[in-house]
């Protein structure tokens, strides 16, 4: 006991190391062998070998440029629907909640509950071509008697923003719930309208939130994969598609492995340019 | 709270610690890397063949992976009734899994460990025969014990001796199946007779094909007046390639498949599908008016073809495929999955309790209709320069 | 001096009715969204619980044929449906226990003190939760085949660990910052060591986070597809069940299994609210 007394600068290292070595242990070092294997050639039948395979990086991006533009452009369309559905939902319950604020957020936070591939399906059984989704929109003239929603980029985007609202909303709630209503007040008491003192106190304010959710929700969306397989075609396949076909059927290690560790810069970059906008400390919560 | 000293820039006394730092960060990984495999992914298969000592004693219960509809079972496949009977006779229990759906995804599933000689906790498989030609060739598969495959002496004439496996020392047939056309002729309103009219505009988004190479392009390429079970003229490939390429640009093709054209099919998002005769047969509790059919310019087959990997128990194993090659039970299979038996004298027995099958052409084709079939040439299966234009169309 | 005068009354404005409703319009146009926005979210969620009802013609479960509740009765009636959702309950167990220990102590340094390494733990801790499943899956893979470590049940509790772990810290973390140390100080002027004061204070007060956390990591693992199915073999969880599934015909247990773990999460997670809503004294800000 006195030992840690005396050395109480090892008290934080102690708590530390198992959850520090585990991650290092399983998320870094992986992530070292991703580089590795991606600069190894082989096929199954003859084995793999490390062999500075730079042809890896670039035939990846020249053959599959298409995949990742497109992987970036749903997660974008994706991302600012889910801005758009998730602020003023967010904004209802956090500033009309009232006593109700937890149970609509529950509301939110349910569908996650039901696993991933489940709701998927679920959308496929829904936008089926002769559901009543479908019908409906025929119906008002939104889509042509030959039509479909299913197999189609709407329907892919449509199940990539339904997917990660949680993930644009949560953020959001949580930096709406903490504006201090007294400053509103101060802004309509100096004569603001209502539309003034949201533009010009409650929108700034929340902007930390937004960049959050935005940041949660795109980065995990442009790596999906499985909305584009069950509500896509060949001509919607993302980057995350290829990634998983060359991991999991062609074996064709040494290209899934670049292809992944392109995806992985991207995503870096985008985490370092948010990091220096936000700070470490605001990172982890 | 924020302790300011953490916002300065970094001294050179930090600099140097941070660096001594990620210097063991470098070298530690490459410790682990000794520990395992030299020089990147062990691909190799250990080069013996897997010996066992064929213990003469059944095991308790047995693993089998098949493809989807290809054994009898009830209506929302939750028994089987030959499997039960063979449990009856043997006191084995018979873990059936349909689990194969395409046999490169199948492949990518059981490579690394088999590529190590590890066990996949299966004792039979059963993927299409140029896929069981790969398997062997890289060692991971395991000699059948033929004393107890007695029935083996049934196996059909034209199936005893594969160039891939010639006296039958690893492999037993399935079921042979058929290639061609699966459609909905309400849906599509017509008869369809070649794979080109699946590239009519007024089908475009409500077809797919298959993502199976030797399937798709053969049907292309049978079309085209080209054998696909001889040598393969690149141009020849590289055009049947396009056509189906264009239709992907087109939007024409809805998806490529491997066995899960048959949901969209039965509900109706698909109305025309490459497909494989016996599937459509057994839709038919969710939409009757599923039809099958062979293009006129001829349709492709193969085998699909029960192995024993690494790891599999082979008396039992052995004694299940022993099981299935008596004609009474090969036809009880056969009546309900409709496609080709293997086993010789499944027809008569089919003609005293399904007679109506005996004349379906897709279950006992008569020779002439045979003559319409093509396997492709396993080697342009293989061919590493095929894989990766295929791989281009179908988007991977 | 004058008399008071009179308060006048104000005349009353004439407002249209027109103007009434754009009021009205405008003051409900919010609740009205946010029902809409509600009823989208649980939309799929309804077809699932309703198709469990359902009793499909024949393999494929996509309209409605009859109302029947025999999959509730069976629900582990296809085989290996039962297999796979114990293999996942073993997981989430393993993994939620394993990585609320871990994650919590992380949370307790990174709150409480400040050392060297700061920044850079809260990058570590931050990365896995930000970066898409699949870069995470792949990189475990190649980790694993490099190795030539087996790809089995123990692969998949430790990707599950993994990811889990930084979740943990930031629920658990969102606990403590909140947490008012005077109590801690009272115990320990009243005689207890630190340990003790952690274990008879501190940890009560944090249980809810620490539990809060454990959901929520339960919950990641039963649902993950993506790292699984990069690092299983030919284990199967129950989502890996329901994908191989989803090709040849997803029985309607699956619904049934599916609605099940809604329900017990739903029921946990109104629990811990209503639980909270006692505890809250009226009137104070919770």
């Amino acid at each position: 006991m006195t030992f840690l007394h005396r050395h109480r600068w090892l008290t934080p290292y102690l708590l530390l190391a198992p959850g520090v070595a585990f991650l290092i242990l399983f998320f870094v070092v992986p992530l070292y062998y991703l580089g590795y294997t991606s600069l190894q050639e082989g096929t199954v039948q003859v084995g793999y070998t490390f062999n500075w395979a730079w042809d890896n990086y670039s035939n990846a991006i020249s053959r599959y440029r298409e995949q990742f533009f497109r992987s970036l452009e749903y997660a974008g369309i994706a991302t600012l629907a889910a801005l758009l559905i998730s602020y003023p939902l967010t904004y209802w319950i956090a500033f009309r909640g009232g006593r109700w604020k937890n149970l609509l957020l529950l509301f939110i936070i349910a569908p996650f509950f039901v696993t991933y591939l489940i709701r998927t399906l679920a959308w496929q059984n829904i936008l089926a071509d002769d559901g009543f989704v479908l019908n409906a929109l025929q119906f008002v003239g939104l889509v042509g008697d030959d039509g479909r929603i299913l197999a189609t980029s709407t329907a892919v985007i449509a199940g990539i923003t339904y997917n990660f609202l949680p993930f644009m909303a949560l953020p959001l709630y949580v930096s709406l719930e903490q504006i201090d209503t007294s400053l509103i007040e101060a802004a309509k008491d100096l004569y603001a309208s209502s539309t003034k003192a949201f533009l010009r106190v409650t929108l700034p304010l929340s902007m930390p939130g937004v960049i959050a959710g935005t940041l949660l929700t795109f980065i995990p969306a442009a790596g999906d994969f499985i909305n584009a397989e069950l509500l896509g075609t060949p001509r919607q396949a993302m980057i995350g598609n290829v990634i998983q076909s060359k991991f999991l059927e062609i074996t064709d290690y040494g290209q899934a492995a670049a292809l992944s560790m392109i995806l992985m810069v991207v995503i870096l970059a985008l985490i370092v340019a948010y990091t220096r906008l936000v700070g470490t400390e605001r990172l982890a919560g | 709270m924020t302790d300011p000293r953490f916002n300065d820039p970094l001294t050179r006394g930090q600099l140097l610690r941070r660096a001594a730092v990620g210097g063991t960060a470098l070298t530690l990984p490459s410790l682990l890397a000794a520990c395992g495999s030299g020089g990147g992914i062990e691909g190799q298969a250990n080069t013996q063949p897997a010996t066992t000592s064929v213990k003469k004693e059944l095991a308790g219960e047995m693993t089998v992976s098949n493809w989807p509809f290809y054994i009898d079972q009830n209506d929302d496949a939750t028994r089987f009734p030959t499997l039960e009977q063979f449990t009856k006779e043997t006191g084995v229990k018979v873990n059936y899994l349909e689990d194969i759906n395409s046999n490169e995804e199948f492949f990518g599933e059981i490579q690394a460990p088999l590529s190590r000689g590890q066990s996949i906790d299966r004792d039979i498989i059963v993927p299409t025969a140029w896929m069981a030609a790969r398997l062997l060739n890289l060692g991971y598969l395991q000699k059948l014990d033929k004393s107890a495959i007695p029935n083996m002496a049934n196996l059909e004439d034209s199936l005893k001796s594969p160039a891939w496996d010639p006296n039958r020392d690893y492999s037993m047939p399935w079921q042979s199946y058929i290639t061609g056309l699966g459609y909905d002729p309400k849906k599509v309103g017509g008869e369809l007779t070649a794979v080109s009219d699946l590239l009519d505009p007024s089908l475009k988004g409500k077809i797919t094909m298959l993502d199976s190479m030797e399937d798709t392009v053969g049907l292309f390429l049978l079309e085209m007046g080209v054998d696909p079970s001889g040598e393969i003229d690149p141009s020849a490939y590289d055009e049947a390639v396009a056509k189906v390429q264009k239709a992907v640009d087109d939007g024409q093709i809805r998806k490529f498949t491997g066995n899960d054209y048959t949901g969209p099919l039965a509900k109706g998002d698909v109305w025309a599908a490459i497909a494989w005769s016996g599937d459509i047969l057994i839709l038919q509790p969710d939409n009757p008016n599923l039809k099958f059919t062979i293009p006129d310019a001829g349709g492709m087959t193969s085998v699909d073809t029960m192995l024993i990997p690494t790891g599999g128990d082979v008396f039992t194993a052995s004694t299940f495929m022993n099981f299935f090659y008596d004609p009474e039970v090969a036809a009880k299979v056969t009546a309900y999955v409709q496609y080709i038996s293997p086993v010789k004298g499944t027809k008569e027995v089919i003609e005293k309790t399904n007679p109506e099958l005996v004349d379906d052409p897709l279950v006992f084709p008569t020779p002439e209709a045979l003559e319409n079939l093509y396997e492709f040439k396993p080697e342009a299966i293989e061919n590493p320069d095929n894989q990766e234009k295929w791989q281009a169309v179908i988007g991977v | 001096m004058t008399a008071a005068a009179e308060p006048r009354a104000l005349p009353r404005r004439r407002v249209s009715p027109l103007t009434k409703a754009w009021a009205f319009v405008r003051r409900h146009t919010l609740t009205v969204f946010g029902i809409l926005a509600l009823a989208y979210l649980m939309l799929p969620i309804a077809i699932v619980v309703i198709f469990s009802f359902n009793d499909p013609a024949g393999r494929y479960n996509y309209t409605w044929e009859g109302f029947t509740t025999k999959h509730w009765a069976h629900p582990f009636g296809p085989p290996f449906l039962g297999d796979a959702v114990g293999t996942s309950i073993k997981v989430g167990v393993i993994a939620t226990i394993v990585s609320v220990i871990l994650g919590t102590l992380v949370a307790l340094a990174l709150v409480r003190y400040h050392f060297r390494g700061r920044g850079a733990t809260n990058l570590l801790i931050f990365v896995p939760l930000t970066a898409p499943e699949i870069v995470l899956g792949a990189s475990l893979l190649t980790l694993f085949l490099n190795l030539g470590t087996a790809l089995g049940f123990w692969t998949i509790v430790i990707a599950h660990i993994m990811f889990c772990i930084s979740f943990v810290v930031v629920t658990v973390r969102a606990r403590l910052v909140g947490f008012d140390r005077h109590v801690e100080e009272a115990a320990m002027d009243l005689g207890a060591n630190e340990y003790v004061t952690f274990y008879r204070i501190t940890l009560p007060l944090i249980a809810p986070g620490i539990l809060a956390g454990a959901l929520l990591a339960f919950s990641l693992s039963i649902d993950d597809f993506v790292i699984t199915s990069f690092n299983s073999g030919t284990t199967q969880t129950f989502p890996l069940y329901v994908w191989s599934q989803a090709q040849r015909g997803v029985p309607a247990e699956v619904n049934v299994i599916g609605t099940m773990i809604f329900a017990v999460a739903i029921v946990l997670m109104v629990a811990n609210i209503l639980f909270q809503w006692r505890r809250t004294p009226k009137g104070a800000v919770a």
